[in-house]
């Protein structure tokens, strides 16, 4: 996990879109939000996750690894920055191999977006965008020990698992302390869908 | 920043992995390395050998002309290492087969024998994606692409001593231009088509110089531009064909109006600012330049699976992702690169984030409590 990091927990997540209009600020994507709010359960519950890029480090960036233009450079501190304008030929290689369904891309422009972090503001000690807004807490944007300060006894997890892998992340979310030593389950393998049992 | 194959290996130190594993990586590295050394080799032995049987046994070549003849020989070595580099990682390699084999598919041919050129005109000539991105860097690079495209077109050749200029009265005004000892035509270098001829580096410079100066300006002032921006990468490339041009129309200025003034001086700057650019081609953003026409291939790739309505859809919601035959070629390329969630590619980017936050949901913090 990267020092100063987002973390999410989605159990605050009021679903405001704040995070959203704040995103399209950003000025390294000006006027298109890259955060992705997504229902979960909708028509049922009215649970809402966030999904920020959450920077994955083991395996490091699986999108910039599948880039057939390594148009997608990772910096030192770990941020994986949206595609170089120069090299990205928009073949959507990121999109359908992230596993986290962050990255955005626009076939008319043959161009990949993602979060970058805010990178024009972490990069000067600023926090993100949708961090800087969220009304709830359910993006922070901190250390652990700055987190841990603010709401004592919270857990964090940076390891998520997609069938046999695990994948390790920059972010990172708040689970409960009694699943703090297992993986966060990533989706895969998929048990159902649309209601119906797809184990078998 | 760090190249992502930099990254992953610099991923964690601590687990250097079995010797077996550590082994096979080192191999297969320098397979690579050796493979395109030898390409490298091979394409700069390949321009040598072309540049002195179309200077005719360097008879039509210009001595004064060797320090860009010598580092186009460079150039070509370090394209066709990185190139082969390139296409040798897993996601390049992959697209790059599949781009070739739709090219010569007979099939794909004869149901869409103008998708090509139609590809070619519309992505590498005229760049329609930019303008999506935005009008003015459109323009911007149009201007640029075109004034770069003649001056390679002009220069290049005159380089290796393909072409010459020749004037049977010894200076003028009637001249003849040959390729490759070949007359291809006459010319009065008074009237326009002269002038043309003489003045297309010029031409050439006047339009890099306002194209380059935009991309330069906006480096300083946009704020997105300025994100994560690196002096070597993105603002040398930018200096480079701003003094390659201003010095290229100095000489001009200096043979019209200085009578020749500042002459020896200026050529010098101008050749040790086209051999700095030729030699860093490779290394910098205008490798660019080198690796854009590959992705017709891809795009070739997806628009015939596309006329064959090969949509795959998501397992979940049904939507399309992509063609059928790309998911399976992406699936490839992760499995070569051991990101075994691969099966997680045949569902859209919203149903993973939707599954995730099921799971996150019913498994995690139960109701998000």
């Amino acid at each position: 996990m990267m020092g100063r990091t987002i973390f999410i927990d989605p159990g605050r997540c009021i679903g405001c879109q704040a995070c959203v209009s704040a995103c399209r600020e950003c000025d390294s994507h000006r006027g298109k939000s890259m955060i992705h709010l997504d229902y979960t359960d909708e028509g049922h519950s009215v649970a809402s996750l966030p999904t920020v890029c959450m920077h994955c480090e083991d395996p490091v960036a699986p999108c910039a690894e599948v880039c057939p233009a390594d148009a997608i450079l990772v910096t030192a501190d770990g941020v994986v920055q949206q595609a170089d304008t120069t090299r990205c030929i928009g073949c959507s290689n990121c999109v359908n191999a992230c596993p986290f369904g962050v990255p955005k891309i626009d076939l008319q422009a043959k161009l990949q977006m993602k979060c970058n972090l805010c990178y024009d503001r972490t990069a000067h000690g600023l926090a993100p965008m949708c961090a800087t807004v969220c009304p709830t807490g359910a993006l922070f944007y901190g250390t652990v020990e700055e987190l841990q300060a603010e709401r004592p006894g919270v857990q964090v997890a940076d390891t998520f698992v997609f069938g046999e892998t695990e994948v390790r992340t920059g972010v990172a979310m708040v689970v409960p302390a009694e699943r703090v030593q297992w993986p966060v389950p990533g989706g895969l393998p998929v048990v159902e869908i649309n209601g119906r049992d797809v184990r078998r | 920043m760090t190249e992502p194959s930099e990254a992953t290996a610099a991923a964690d130190p601590s687990d250097p992995g079995s010797p077996a594993e550590s082994s096979t990586a080192a191999t297969g590295l320098r397979s690579v390395t050796t493979r395109a050394t030898l390409a490298g080799v091979g394409v700069s032995l390949l321009l040598i050998v072309a540049i002195v049987l179309g200077s005719r046994m360097l008879r039509t070549f210009d001595s004064a002309l060797l320090p860009y003849a010598v580092a186009t020989v460079f150039l070509a070595f370090g394209v066709a290492y990185r190139y082969t580099v390139w296409i040798s990682a897993p996601g390049a390699r992959r697209l790059f087969k599949q781009g070739w084999r739709s090219l010569f598919s007979m099939e794909n041919f004869r149901k869409a024998p103008t998708a090509l050129p139609k590809m070619i005109a519309t992505y590498l000539g005229f760049q329609k994606f930019l303008g999506a991105r935005s009008h003015a860097r459109w323009a911007a690079h149009q201007l640029i692409f075109w004034g770069c495209v003649l001056a390679a077109l002009i220069t290049f050749p005159l380089t290796w001593g393909w072409f010459t200029f020749t004037s049977g009265t010894g200076s003028g005004p009637g001249y003849e231009m040959r390729i490759w000892g070949f007359k291809i035509l006459g010319f009065d270098s008074l009237n326009l088509l002269g002038w043309l001829m003489f003045h297309g580096l010029d031409i050439a410079a006047v339009l890099v110089i306002p194209g380059a100066s935009y991309f330069l300006w906006r480096r300083m002032k946009d704020r997105g531009a300025a994100t994560g921006q690196r002096f070597a990468y993105d603002l040398v490339p930018l200096i480079a064909l701003i003094v390659i041009s201003v010095t290229g129309l100095l000489l001009t200025f200096s043979s019209i109006f200085l009578h020749g003034g500042g002459y020896q001086f200026l050529a010098i700057l101008h050749m040790v600012s086209v051999v700095f650019t030729l030699i860093y081609i490779p290394f910098g953003k205008f490798f660019h330049i080198v690796q854009r026409p590959a992705a017709v291939g891809m795009q070739l790739f997806k628009y015939t699976a596309r006329e064959n309505d090969e949509v795959f859809l998501c397992r979940r919601c049904q939507e399309p992702v992509d063609t059928g035959p790309y998911v399976e070629n992406l699936r490839g390329t992760m499995r070569d690169l051991t990101l075994d969630f691969d099966s997680w590619a045949e569902y859209c980017p919203r149903c993973k984030r939707v599954l995730r936050g099921s799971a996150y949901l019913s498994h995690v913090k139960k109701g998000f409590k």
